[in-house]
């Protein structure tokens, strides 16, 4: 399996601040990898310095095949970016916006049209394509710096906040692009604040704030942080049956969870049918039995240590 | 060189939508074309003998000689005409402030950063969108000057007095200099400033080295002979690419991603 993006001990600093500090990952080719963190966290500094942008205080990068400090240029051409702010051209039209990226990046002028017009086609933008892009809505502008960074066809794609401030079809429209790259066999380090979006696209999360907290896919890290377990809605009070869960000694912790029971287990497939079993003897009838799911919000929170108590079952 | 064009093709296409930079860029070598036309033309039809006892007049052994009426004309039209290279001055501040200043505040340049694409490839072809227009608005409105000249005085003394060797070596020599200096400022001053009229505003102080040759030829101190126009010339090329190596300086992708307020 080929590797996207190796970096060790990756840093940056400004002055006395650090922002960026020992970043080590390596991420395959070909996967969806959500780089979450708060505000002012080091994630725009961190896709600054992989996208060639700025250097390293110190530490090493493999980005798209090409060394960090000494191929800059190639990996600059090797990878598409989506900025926190589009930055297009208001006064040019969508065409011409394209089309200048595209030349930019080494395309012929024969090929960045045919990129432009395909771009523009698969985004919908096709019919406002002369029109000048300061009259284009926040969704539109969107994708149009979306499918900027794509014209060249970049193995690496790195897209901040891709749906940020976009209307709910506007952002289905995004994501659904962004499936569609992970399909074409494209990777993609995606910056969001956005969790379920992360949830839903992402094969791979890493959880950041100055360092790299976390490192997993969404599934191990739920399971790392919060273990397995069962959800069960009962007839009547579940307040009730809590006690009765929580003596029994396969069970780690038992929470309510609005009309639910929320119980933590080892084995969830052995341990299910002797709790269901044990409540039945009780008296309480089962109305339905779940996998207990946690949010991506809620292992975000808890790795970045807000709420930590409450955020452990729930 | 590829890249160039097309950051300059690019510059032009946004320049041309933009009414009102246009507007700025002609207005004032129009001013300087037109308005010495008429006031020359004034005073080819009123002599005065005060004239004579200018420092202008006194200072130049070719003015001597010239009638009233030529050495009105001489004196008013050879102001006017070191007026024109106030043109290289004002154009590309103009364009190279909306230019730098405008990618700036419109936070177009991170995308342009992350193309690959030499920061001094971009910076070239900033400059020659400023630098092209300069030289053609500069040296198109000094033709129309001399033409207007050749309309208006009333003898080809007159008109020899003002279209002179020096002129025209200062209006070929100095341009290119001055509208680098100008567009070298204009880099530097946008590190710092988030508004394109700032820049502008701020780069207008290169009007006052200029003034005081405006008023050194008025008083006599100053003749612009062809060796004056050439040391000018040489003094304003090697000002250029001091300022062109501090622009360079400043603009480097880190820097203006960073340090860039």
């Amino acid at each position: 399996m080929s590797i996207a993006i190796e970096t060790t001990a990756l840093s940056r600093s400004f002055g006395s601040r650090t922002a960026v500090d020992s970043l080590t990952l390596s991420l395959p080719a070909g996967t969806v990898f959500g780089f979450l963190g708060p505000n002012g966290a080091g994630k725009t500094t961190t896709v600054r310095m992989l996208a060639a942008l700025i250097a390293p205080t110190s530490g090493e990068a493999i980005v798209a095949g090409h060394r960090l400090g000494t191929a800059d240029h190639a990996i600059r051409a090797s990878v598409g970016i989506l900025t926190e702010n589009p930055g297009l051209y208001d006064k040019l039209s969508a065409r011409q916006n394209l089309i200048f990226f595209a030349r930019l990046y080494d395309l012929t002028a024969a090929r960045a049209e045919e990129q432009a017009e395909r771009y523009l086609r698969l985004l919908g933008l096709w019919q406002r394509r002369d029109d000048p892009v300061g009259g284009f809505s926040k969704g539109m502008r969107q994708k149009l710096a979306i499918a900027r960074a794509l014209l060249h066809e970049p193995p690496l794609v790195f897209l901040d906040e891709p749906s940020a401030g976009l209307d709910p079809e506007a952002a289905r429209t995004v994501r659904e692009f962004v499936k569609q790259l992970r399909a074409d066999g494209r990777t993609i380090f995606l910056t969001t604040h956005n969790l379920p979006e992360a949830d839903q696209l992402c094969d791979l999360i890493g959880v950041f704030r100055t360092r790299l907290l976390q490192l997993d896919t969404p599934a191990r890290l739920r399971t790392a942080l919060f273990g397995r377990g069962t959800l069960l809605r009962l007839a009547g009070e579940p307040a009730r049956w809590l006690e009765t869960v929580r003596a029994l000694p396969f069970v780690h912790a038992a929470k309510l969870r609005g009309d639910a029971l929320a119980v933590t287990l080892d084995d969830p497939d052995q341990q299910n049918p002797l709790l269901t079993a044990a409540l039945v003897a009780a008296g309480a009838g089962i109305r339905y039995v779940e996998p207990l799911e946690h949010s991506l919000e809620q292992v975000y929170l808890q790795l970045l240590g807000d709420n930590g108590a409450e955020a452990s079952l729930l | 060189m590829n890249k160039v064009l097309l950051i300059l093709h690019k510059e032009w296409l946004e320049l041309r939508q933009e009414r009102a930079l246009l507007f700025g860029m002609l207005l004032p070598p129009l001013l300087f074309t037109l308005l010495p036309v008429l006031i020359v033309y004034a005073a080819g039809t009123a002599p005065d003998e005060d004239t004579r006892a200018l420092g202008a007049a006194l200072a130049d052994p070719a003015l001597a000689g010239l009638t009233s009426l030529e050495l009105g004309q001489a004196i008013v039209g050879r102001q006017f005409a070191l007026l024109l290279l106030m043109t290289p001055l004002i154009v590309p501040s103009i364009i190279a402030s909306y230019s730098v200043v405008g990618e700036k505040t419109r936070r177009t340049l991170e995308p342009l950063l992350a193309a690959p694409v030499r920061v001094r490839e971009l910076l070239f072809g900033k400059c020659l969108a400023a630098l092209l227009p300069t030289l053609i608005v500069t040296w198109v409105g000094a033709l129309l000057f001399a033409a207007g000249m050749a309309l208006v005085t009333v003898s080809d003394r007159a008109l020899a007095a003002i279209i002179t060797p020096g002129w025209i070596t200062a209006v070929l020599l100095c341009t290119p200099p001055i509208a680098l200096l100008m567009i070298a400022a204009c880099v530097a001053i946008s590190s710092r400033v988030n508004d394109p009229r700032s820049a502008q505003q701020i780069a207008a102080v290169a009007v006052v080295p200029f003034m005081a040759l405006f008023f050194g030829q008025l008083v006599g101190v100053v003749v612009l002979s062809p060796a004056f126009a050439l040391g000018m010339a040489v003094v304003l090329a090697a000002l250029a690419a001091l300022g062109l190596w501090v622009a360079v300086g400043l603009f480097q992708r880190e820097t203006i991603l960073t340090r860039w307020s």
